[in-house]
């Protein structure tokens, strides 16, 4: 191995950690450190959707709900004064580890899209819980008066607090997630997405990694959520509905490629493509929400899953490909045929 | 109301949706037998019915001419899904599908809302009569036609698959896809065929309860999940969705009634969750034992 190679992961969270040190002091502007700390939060997310999905091959789609029991319980507990803000962070983490522990005891059995099906029934059924529970939430009009929060003495009071908070979580995420995919756990499961059958046959005992595995990534999800929840001070149903779903699947779709960077990438440029939708289109627009922004995310999934399955973050030496790719799109399509014929049906799988 | 009647009159509610719910999981159904797809265009679709069927009637045409160019809208819609962004798929998995028919659902309904903004509407009844009573339950006609749309789509759809050529020929490429490639059927023509047909159906079944339940650009995603339900508990086949769906109605219709309308979604959704995770579980100390021979 050369030293080079030794020293390449090193190295990249050093870059990355330099640039979140010195962006906020070249760009001082509120606006960007801003959009830069959604960037880091929705960055926890898409790894650990990401880690699920392109790693461990389960397709769990309750991210949101995870992100928002951790945003609630946090925001309640501190809203209505019970416990500290930190003590409460670390309370919706524990109970979000036992209730995703327990929900994986039995969804983690199902396969493929059962897995997927399960899951969004539970989606949807939080974002009701959030709706239907409002003498605690707050319900449609959301959780108001979420105090600041202030962890081991030191009160988080400007933007660029936390700005270093979320990024300090989202390399913490990267770095721990990273680590555990070079471990045993992470070998198990890779092993168990490309075979089940034949990593079961090994010896691995599957259930007990898989259920590591996703209640580890509910947990990160959960801080996240914490952490969003004490920034905006405010917590309301619609922001951990359906259409943050869509934006976290669009993450990992233009991501891609399966690298945990890949995915970070993806957060960067999907929250940024989404303030620039919504200042460019705002003037045109007589509503700019979430669903609206759905319909170019939406297009963007279809665009990325046709023309480049890999994502983004592989893309240098695949122009060729990208370009064959279109011009057998626009000639192929609606004609009966090859490139149809070629990848359909079941009988490939 | 006593007790009785008002037990009577969340049954029929219940009866309502079910019939709904039983339709819009036939759709599931098709598509998923015909492709392995599950499409989760099949909500929009009951989205797109009752919503293209409200935007003719606005515009100066009569019900029965609005709602048939309703369902052409969403066949055409179907067929599009199908040839534009199910067909080209270069690495085709079942969970590449959902994540494709998830984004498409997610831009439709954001188109709609940006067309026909956030508001419900509504359509006249079909029969324009008063409602009669039941048990002491008032019943209005519309739940008679969603009864028979019910009845005349799952009456239809089991004639055909049984009794016409056409009709075997699917069902036989539905159990067998390699099968019925070998000997030269051309399953992509059927798999266009069962796309247009859910969307037909379902677009039926937005017309069909828009007079009973307001439409809007987002009550998609709801019908179309619990749809879903009904075709997963149903074992994919007509019959068994049918009896799901209704099942499902009549639980979520109690359970509104008695317990709370908000958390009525939740019950449904959840009997899905227990579904499969019971599903998954044996219980090897309830099987009979076979005695050795």
């Amino acid at each position: 191995m050369s030293i080079q190679e030794r020293y390449r992961r090193p190295l990249a969270f050093a870059k990355l950690i330099a640039a979140v040190i010195i962006l906020p002091i070249l760009l001082p502007d509120k606006y960007v450190v801003t959009m830069m700390f959604f960037v880091a939060i929705y960055g926890v997310l898409s790894i650990s959707l990401g880690l699920l999905v392109g790693y461990a091959g389960l397709f769990s789609l309750a991210q949101p709900t995870w992100f928002g029991l951790g945003a609630y319980i946090a925001g309640v507990l501190a809203a209505r004064g019970i416990v500290p803000g930190s003590l409460g962070i670390v309370i919706a983490a524990v109970f979000v580890a036992l209730v995703s522990y327990l929900l994986g005891l039995g969804v983690l059995r199902l396969k493929g899209h059962y897995l997927a099906c399960a899951t969004i029934c539970v989606l949807i059924i939080g974002e009701i819980a959030f709706i239907q529970l409002s003498d605690i939430t707050g319900g449609h009009s959301g959780l108001l008066d979420v105090p600041r929060l202030s962890l081991l003495g030191f009160a988080f009071k400007t933007d660029i607090h936390y700005y270093f908070l979320a990024w300090a979580l989202c390399i913490a995420c990267l770095c721990f997630f990273s680590n555990i995919l070079c471990s045993r756990v992470g070998r198990a499961v890779k092993s168990s997405r490309d075979s089940d059958l034949a990593s079961s046959a090994m010896g691995i005992n599957i259930a007990k990694y898989r259920i590591q595995v996703f209640v580890l990534t509910s947990v990160a999800s959960s801080l996240a959520g914490s952490i969003l929840c004490f920034y905006l001070r405010f917590a309301s149903p619609s922001i951990f509905s359906f259409s943050l779903l869509v934006q976290l699947i669009l993450m990992i779709v233009v991501g891609g490629g399966g690298t945990l960077g890949g995915y970070l990438l993806g957060s960067f440029l999907i929250v940024w493509l989404g303030e620039l939708l919504s200042v460019g289109l705002g003037k045109f627009l007589p509503v700019m929400t979430g669903e609206v922004q759905s319909i170019f995310f939406g297009l963007l999934i279809i665009l990325f899953v046709i023309f480049l399955p890999d994502g983004l973050s592989r893309l240098p030496g695949k122009w060729f490909f990208l370009v064959k790719k279109v011009v057998g799109y626009l000639s192929i399509t609606g004609k009966g045929l090859r490139l149809g014929q070629n990848g359909k049906g079941r009988s490939d799988s | 109301m006593t007790t009785f009647s008002l037990f009577t009159q969340y049954m029929i509610s219940g009866i309502t949706a079910g019939s709904i719910y039983a339709m819009v999981g036939i759709c599931w159904s098709i598509v998923f037998l015909l492709s392995q797809v599950l499409n989760f265009m099949t909500g929009e679709f009951v989205m797109l019915g009752g919503m293209m069927t409200w935007v003719f009637v606005e515009a100066g045409l009569r019900l029965p001419v609005a709602a048939g160019l309703a369902v052409c809208c969403s066949v055409v819609l179907a067929i599009i899904l199908d040839q534009l962004v199910i067909r080209p798929v270069k690495y085709p998995s079942e969970i590449i599908y959902m994540v494709v028919t998830i984004a498409a659902a997610s831009v439709v309904k954001g188109v709609f809302l940006l067309s026909f903004g956030s508001q419900t509407h509504t359509i006249e009844q079909f029969i324009p009569s008063m409602p009669f009573h039941i048990a002491g339950a008032s019943v209005t006609p519309q739940v008679l036609c969603i009864i028979g749309a019910l009845a005349l789509i799952g009456g239809g759809l089991f004639l055909f698959v049984s009794r016409t050529f056409f009709g075997k020929a699917l069902k036989a490429s539905a159990s067998n896809a390699n099968g019925a490639r070998l000997i030269g059927v051309n399953i992509h023509m059927f798999m266009l065929f069962g796309f247009g047909l859910a969307g037909a159906i379902g677009a039926i079944a937005g017309v069909v309860i828009t007079p009973v339940t307001f439409t809007g650009y987002s009550v998609g995603l709801m019908t179309g999940i619990k749809g879903l339900v009904a075709a997963m508990v149903g074992g994919w086949s007509i019959l068994g969705t049918v009896i799901a769906g209704l099942i499902i109605g009549q639980l979520e219709g109690l359970s509104a009634g008695f317990i709370s309308p908000g958390w009525k979604d939740a019950f449904t959704l959840s009997v899905m969750v227990v579904f499969l995770i019971g599903r998954t579980m044996s219980f090897p100390a309830l099987k009979p034992v076979r005695k050795e021979r």
